[in-house]
């Protein structure tokens, strides 16, 4: 268990530090709210390579380009899809031709007109191998081809049925782009993007910040705004502030006016009355934060000891007291935020008697001298590889919390934290009994990339989705069947039969959503986009109310 | 004249030579370590996780010569270090010159400055040891010496972070983060780096400072009036420092290091940053080109501590010329 122990307590003292310093300046100051002005987004997660999120596709990525590039649809906190760049849409009776209609008169910030014919050159750009998209190429797989019916009408012909089309395009990841941008290479398009959001990137000095200037012609108001025209504020100055502690001291302290992934700690202490700080907690849609236990192989390719590890597991009590009330247990493997999402504890309740049960019925009935359990001479070992990349201080710890209790009924689960690609390596290589990956995606069909048979193939890359290695045909069946199923009732019960599959094999243990909060302190008017959950600034204004 | 040259290529012919050696020795450990934690291939197909396709997969293999044996990868890659082109960085599609280029001015700013700090700080701390009188100057001793291993333990995040909420958070003096060179800001991050450096320098200084004073030129010195100040910097620290010259060398090579913890807490752009960054990703030319460039710093900065050595101590230069003439 160890290597992570001192590094964790090192993490402790910089995050009460951290918190100290938030509560040592509590005191708001009361400024009028006025148009105009700088705000100052401090965020921890890591630097995108490429400010085009159609080149590789991640949250970094989408977070940054939420303010200057738009979907064609957008999706409101309860999941409905509404217009955004897109006015209307309309399907066929087979689901297999799907037209758009643009909005009229929408121009990007070069001044190169949204059309039906930059519709193509975007869908192309994300299915052309050149541009390394991965999140993006695969929200479009399905489209086979494009075709731009006259200059407000583009019409998409699927190779399959695609319920989750729209979800798909309402994400950042394939957000539209000026094709006069696309044109300029990778390179060029990387180092600022081109859209018809709210602000235009001005400059990106690396490592440091982004520069964000306002679009004084934006028109084009998504399912946030709430006012006609520009945004409030003149500029946005986007800094990449790794550490933790910095970050909050930087927002108390005043340099700041916006930051993501606070600790426990700090997000606790901002809650507290008088703290003049606002808590915007905007869990990330798609799945939960999970672990998930390989049934590819011995000894979790028997579902008798997959339950005893989750029966033994008891991790609320861990999340209660790491997360300091920030976050609640889950016991769905979607998040909360989906509205197809079904909860059931039965099946996630802690009962170490019945794992111990569970595992002589399996076959693990003789104990070694270190109490670990044994079968015909093999030890009942668990290798779960931790990205330190991914896996907070909080959600660490809370493995160690699970490794003990595991240990109480014999299993001896290994933890091995490493750096991310090292985690990839060992996922790829088949070294890993139990994993947490976290996977962003609007809407259900999620469950098709992390559950579904195909997942389990890896990309050349080595990546694959279905690290439970779950092979049930039955599932994805369903899941296809979900997929192609354009009625959202009978979708929303197509889902919900393939939760109960996921949930009855007891291969996922679910932990909480995928922790997303942002601390705002002297600005008004910040929310989030009920797509990935992202910060939009249109209606944000700097001073208190 | 022609000695003086003889006796420079002497001093640098032995250390360039083991400069080769050291940047050779890094790059292969760079090339061994970057291959077998895995394929290089994710970075150039925008980072972990994505899902290039075969063909993209195909074409970047053929145009980063992937395909070719893994000596001859080797090779290409000592080649690239010999003519210092490290090519395009796999993960931002840059020039690694240019990332370079960014991030080596402010790593060497703040190793540079921090090293000045250290060495102002461990003097200041002798000076008032070695000055103070009586009673008071026993605690004064017993009290630095205290401060001294304080300092040279104390983790740099957690310094830092202490720093962070003093002196920004609580009295507002600095600002908690550094972009660019403005001087306010350049303080909390070079303190942090120069406290433990400062600490090991007094610690070293201490020992040889104690020998030269008791030496018969400090008693001749004090015989002839001199006040305790001027021994101090007239005849002790001249021969006391000459240790702490050696260590300075060291010192700035862990000076760089610490570059990446500081640039972290404090928001700055540099190589530590740069090669943290890079090394996460598996950006190969980026990690080779910033540890190439940190290898060939640290070697120039040891022939520049060895030159320093022979101007503070000349007698250096006599020993290693005519060995066995002069004893130390």
């Amino acid at each position: 268990m160890t290597r992570s122990a001192p590094r964790s307590f090192a993490t402790l003292i910089a995050i009460t530090l951290g918190a100290l310093a938030l509560s040592s300046c509590a005191s708001p100051d009361v400024t009028e709210s006025k148009g105009g002005g700088t705000l100052v987004y401090a965020t921890g997660d890591a630097e995108p390579t490429c400010l085009d999120p159609h080149v590789g596709g991640n949250y970094p990525q989408a977070l940054l380009s939420t303010q200057y590039l738009e979907p064609l649809v957008g999706r409101t906190s309860d999941g409905t899809i509404t217009p955004w760049l897109a006015s209307a849409w309309e399907t066929s009776e087979d689901g297999l031709t799907w037209d758009f209609t643009l909005k009229e008169g929408v121009t990007f910030t070069d001044g190169t007109p949204l059309d039906a014919e930059a519709v193509k050159v975007n869908i192309e750009h994300l299915q052309d191998p050149e541009t390394q998209s991965s999140t993006g190429y695969l929200a479009v797989e399905k489209i086979a081809s494009i075709e731009a019916v006259n200059p407000s009408h583009v019409r998409f012909q699927l190779s399959a049925p695609d319920s989750a089309l729209l979800e798909s395009l309402s994400q950042q990841w394939t957000a539209m782009q000026s094709p006069a941008g696309i044109a300029r290479g990778m390179e060029e398009n990387c180092q600022a993007p081109i859209g018809t959001g709210p602000f235009v990137v001005e400059k990106w000095t690396p490592q440091q910040k982004v520069t964000l200037v306002r679009n004084d012609d934006y028109r084009t108001h998504g399912p946030e705004a709430d006012h006609e025209g520009a945004a409030y504020l003149e500029r946005i100055e986007w800094r990449f502030i790794p550490d933790a502690a910095t970050r909050a001291a930087a927002l108390s302290s005043g340099e700041v006016d916006v930051i993501d992934n606070p600790q426990p700690t700090t997000i606790v202490t901002a809650d507290k009355k008088g703290s003049g700080i606002e808590h915007i907690n905007a869990p990330r849609p798609g799945s939960v934060n999970r672990i998930e236990l390989n049934s590819g192989q011995a000894p979790f390719d028997d579902v008798r000891v997959r339950e005893a590890f989750i029966r033994a597991a008891d991790p609320a009590p861990g999340i209660e007291s790491l997360y300091l009330g920030t976050t609640a247990r889950s016991t769905s493997a979607l998040a909360s935020t989906e509205p197809t999402a079904v909860s059931n504890k039965a099946f996630f309740a802690t009962d170490p008697e019945a794992a111990k049960r569970l595992l002589d019925e399996a076959g693990w009935t003789t104990s070694d001298a270190d109490g670990v359990r044994t079968k015909d001479g093999k030890r009942l070992t668990v290798r779960f590889p931790v990205s330190t990349n991914q896996s907070v201080a909080a959600e660490q710890s809370l493995f160690e919390q699970i490794q003990a209790n595991a240990a109480d009924v014999g299993f001896e689960v290994i933890l091995n934290p490493v750096d991310l690609s090292s985690w990839y390596g060992a996922l790829g290589a088949n070294e890993y009994e139990a994993v947490s990956a976290p996977y962003t995606k609007v809407g259900p069909d999620v469950l098709r990339i992390l559950y579904h048979s195909d997942g389990i193939v890896p990309a050349p890359s080595g990546y694959f989705a279905n690290h439970a290695q779950l092979r049930d045909p039955e599932l994805d069946a369903i899941l296809d069947q979900a997929s192609a199923t354009l009625d959202e009732t009978k979708r929303a019960e197509l889902y919900a039969d393939a939760q109960q599959r996921i949930m009855e094999s007891f291969t996922v243990l679910p932990l909480y959503d995928q922790q997303n909060h942002f601390l705002v302190k002297g600005a008004t008017g910040v929310t989030t986009l009920g797509t990935v959950a992202t910060p939009t600034f249109i209606n944000a204004k700097l001073g208190d109310s | 004249m022609r000695t003086a040259l003889a006796r420079l290529c002497r001093l640098l012919l032995p250390r360039l030579g083991s400069a080769v050696l050291v940047v050779w020795i890094t790059a292969t450990v760079v090339f061994v370590a970057l291959r077998a934690s895995g394929d290089p291939l994710e970075a150039i197909l925008g980072g972990p996780g994505s899902q290039a396709g075969p063909e993209a997969t195909q074409r970047a293999t053929e145009a980063y010569g992937l395909d070719q044996p893994l000596i001859m990868q080797y090779l290409a890659q000592l080649w690239r270090i010999a003519t210092l082109q490290f090519g395009d960085s796999y993960a931002r599609k840059q020039p690694v010159a240019d990332l370079l280029a960014e991030n080596l001015a402010p790593t060497i700013l703040i190793a540079t400055l921090a090293l000045l700090l250290a060495w102002a700080l461990a003097v200041a701390g002798l000076l008032l040891a070695a000055t103070a009188r009586g009673r008071l100057g026993g605690l004064v001793r017993a009290g630095l010496a205290g401060i001294e291993t304080v300092a040279s333990v104390v983790p740099q995040f957690f310094l830092g972070a202490v720093l962070i909420l003093v002196f920004a958070n609580g009295l507002g003096w600095f600002p908690v983060t550094s972009t660019g060179s403005s001087p306010a800001g350049l303080v909390l991050p070079v303190v942090t780096l120069a406290v433990p450096i400062a600490g090991y320098l007094a610690h070293v200084l201490h020992g040889s400072l104690a020998e030269a004073d008791a030496a018969p030129f400090a008693t001749t010195a004090r015989s002839r009036g001199a006040s305790e100040t001027r021994v101090f910097f007239r005849h002790t620290l001249r021969h006391a420092a000459l240790p702490g010259v050696a260590l300075s060398g060291w010192a700035y090579g862990s000076l760089l290091s610490g570059a990446v913890v500081v640039e972290a807490l404090f928001a700055r752009p540099g190589l530590g940053r740069l090669l943290l960054e890079a090394a996460s990703v598996r950006d190969v030319p980026v990690v080779v080109g910033v540890v190439t460039v940190i290898a060939l710093l640290y070697v120039a900065v040891m022939v520049l501590a060895a030159l320093l050595e022979h101007v503070v101590d000349p007698r250096l230069a006599v020993a290693r010329a005519a060995p066995g003439v002069v004893g130390a």
